[in-house]
């Protein structure tokens, strides 16, 4: 149970900087995700926070205490690797109580917090096997009765759940939640994974080419995001984007097909002005099959052709031509449409996003 | 007409093993049978006479014998041990050398490069007691004034091979332990970093554990090679002084050669034999024990 927090932390690999000096403030309890593409950092930010990897710059503090030249072991923290990292010649039972076997703790309390452990994860039947023995998601659940064993100050997660199938790897993101709800723990999570980090974290921390990009609860990373980047990493189908031209109350695409000005932005665009224009699939759908928005004065609407269509039973994904390419919509009540015909499509522009076409940053209405 | 009447799969594996029980089976065959003869080489007719059992009787009641098998088990003991430890280290030291560690890799092989006989010369030449560059060494140093008998001290000469037999075959243990190194994972190693080990508590209960099939497949390997010993003796001290380092093979080779006493020899040869199968066996069980307890999957 401590607060964590990065200042300035710089990694270098020889002349190379990967991380460039991040600042972040995790509060006691409070799950936060990592989030990003490979080769962000977050990994590499991690493994600087359990002591894996030196610091080259900055400082990390656990609790009230600067840990940058503690070794692991030092720190009170634990561990869940992507590769499980079990230990294959012991049983789950001595994986478990490893931690506690090295502290020097009586067998009595190792076997007694063992037990609690197995009981919380549901592997007080398997605690005789080895992990050679046991299923993907059996070995993450011993990964995890490892780490909790120990009641660490802080709980790392190395994409815990990269390893495992689509449908083990929702429970086993359920039995994190629970985990967390139970251990009232700091936790730090890293994913490539947006679904993941949306639907764990308190807040979520995305990271691009060792830079953060935004820091923010999952609704505000997904309605308001500070960058293009943040805008395309987080949703899923990700958002539109097309850069257009302001002309006239106009924005004005490549190809010549144009929409009105988003009233939130009317008083900020001045004519010429060249930025990029953003609408999630939800805002953008076949005419009465979205979310209503509840201001029609806000809502455009063309006729487009239909290019292919996603099913999913409860809505579909139609990708629609648009300005030269498909833009994806989400159709709620779904219907079947033929490929190739015309449909009525509207674009719910009080939910636009504008970035600016330099920088990338979202231009506030 | 008659070849045809023999199935394909028959005839294509005839000429090998033809070849096989040319050279094997044959050879195998007259040396076990010679072994209840009192075959001399000098008296070819010899090998006609059967005598049972009474070679084997005279060897496992010679003392000269038993004294040589002992010996030949201390030093397999000695050599394999402190191969394995100086392996294991150079295997760990090398392992964690950032750059330059393929040129490393390939300088521990050069030992396994030189044959036997030139080791067993070198060091001979190394250990001379007059003009060796021990002895000059240490005289240099001051550390003493005397020219060690090295080859010639009953107890210094079996000491001086065995430090001939560690050179030559440190790197076998070394290439496959630092193989063992290079192949496990390293995340159960940040994970006993992450649960507290010390770097000593790591290696004692996680990487050691990874190691030790790869220990003892060297083990099984080595033991067999150690326990045959016969050029590096031969030409260091063949045998003596005053059969001080007499080994199993040497005594064999002198039986049969020397003294050509060709029946007593295979005889000798062949009990010999059962000391080699019983540390193979030995070894494998623990390898294969060991292969179990990390899951290997090989």
């Amino acid at each position: 149970m401590a607060p964590v927090s990065l200042k300035k932390l710089v990694k270098r690999y020889g002349a190379l900087e990967v991380v460039h000096g991040i600042d972040l403030e995790v509060k006691d309890r409070e799950f936060i995700a990592l989030v990003g593409p490979s080769g962000c950092g977050k990994s590499t930010t991690l493994r600087m926070i359990a002591g894996l990897e030196d610091v080259s710059g900055g400082t990390i503090e656990i609790g009230d205490n600067v840990v940058n030249d503690l070794p692991p072991r030092a720190r009170n923290i634990s561990m869940v690797f992507q590769s499980y990292a079990l230990y294959p010649h012991m049983t789950v039972g001595e994986n478990m109580g490893f931690s506690l076997k090295i502290a020097g703790r009586p067998v009595e309390e190792i076997k007694e917090k063992v037990a609690d452990a197995a009981a919380i994860l549901d592997l007080s039947h398997l605690l005789e096997r080895r992990p050679s023995q046991l299923s993907g998601g059996q070995r993450q659940r011993v990964a995890m009765g490892r780490a909790i064993v120990r009641r660490p100050d802080v709980f790392l997660f190395d994409e815990p759940l990269s390893n495992l199938d689509a449908k083990l790897r929702t429970q086993v993101r359920t039995e994190i939640k629970k985990l967390h709800a139970r251990m009232q723990a700091t936790m730090i999570y890293v994913t490539h994974d947006q679904v993941e980090a949306m639907t764990l974290s308190d807040r979520i921390v995305i990271m691009r080419d060792g830079h953060i990009e935004q820091i923010g609860t999952p609704e505000e990373v997904f309605n308001r995001p500070l960058t293009k980047f943040v805008a395309g990493f987080i949703g899923s189908p990700p958002m539109n984007m097309d850069d257009v031209t302001v002309d006239d109350g106009k924005l004005v695409f490549a190809t010549g097909a144009t929409l009105p000005i988003p009233p939130k932005f009317r008083q900020s665009l001045t004519t010429g002005q060249k930025v990029t224009f953003g609408l999630r699939p939800d805002d953008f759908f076949p005419t009465g099959h979205g979310l209503n928005s509840g201001d029609a004065e806000a809502v455009a609407q063309l006729e487009l052709p239909v290019s292919i269509t996603e099913p999913l039973g409860n809505e579909t994904l139609v990708f629609v031509g648009f300005n030269g390419r498909d833009w994806v919509s989400r159709m709620l009540n779904p219907r079947p449409l033929p490929s190739g015909q015309n449909i009525k499509m509207s674009f719910d522009l009080s939910q636009a996003h504008l970035f600016d076409l330099t920088t990338g940053n979202s231009l506030v209405a | 007409m008659k070849l045809s009447r023999l199935s394909a799969p028959v005839l294509l594996l005839f000429p090998a093993f033809l070849v096989l029980a040319a050279v094997v089976v044959v050879p195998l065959a007259l040396s076990f049978y010679s072994s209840f003869t009192p075959f001399r080489l000098t008296k070819p007719e010899s090998l006609y006479v059967f005598i049972g059992l009474r070679n084997y009787i005279t060897v496992l009641s010679s003392w000269d014998f038993w004294v040589a098998f002992g010996r030949t088990v201390l030093f397999l003991t000695i050599a394999l041990n402190a191969e394995m430890l100086l392996g294991l280290g150079l295997a760990l030291l090398v392992s964690k050398a950032v750059r330059g560690q393929r040129l490393l890799r390939t300088l521990m092989m050069f030992p396994m490069m030189f044959s036997p006989v030139l080791v067993g010369f070198q060091f001979k030449f190394l250990f001379n007691d007059n003009i060796g560059l021990i002895n000059n060494g240490l005289q240099s140093l001051g550390l003493t004034d005397q020219a060690i008998p090295w080859l010639i001290d009953g107890n210094l000469a079996l000491f001086s091979i065995t430090v001939a037999e560690v050179w030559s075959s440190t790197s076998v243990f070394a290439i496959l332990i630092l193989a063992g190194l290079l192949a496990m994972p390293r995340d159960p190693i940040e994970a006993a970093h992450v649960d507290g080990c010390t770097p000593l508590q790591t290696f004692r209960f996680v990487t050691w554990p990874y190691l030790m099939p790869f220990a003892f497949i060297a083990m099984t390997i080595r033991s067999l090679d150690v326990a045959r010993a016969y050029d590096i003796v031969k030409i260091m001290t063949d045998g003596g002084p005053a059969k001080r380092t007499e080994l199993l093979w040497t005594l064999v080779g002198r039986t049969a050669y020397s003294d050509a006493r060709m029946g007593m020899a295979n005889a000798m040869a062949y009990f010999a034999i059962v000391l080699s199968i019983l540390f193979t066996v030995y070894f494998f069980r623990k390898l294969a024990a060991a292969r179990q307890q990390i899951g290997a999957e090989w």
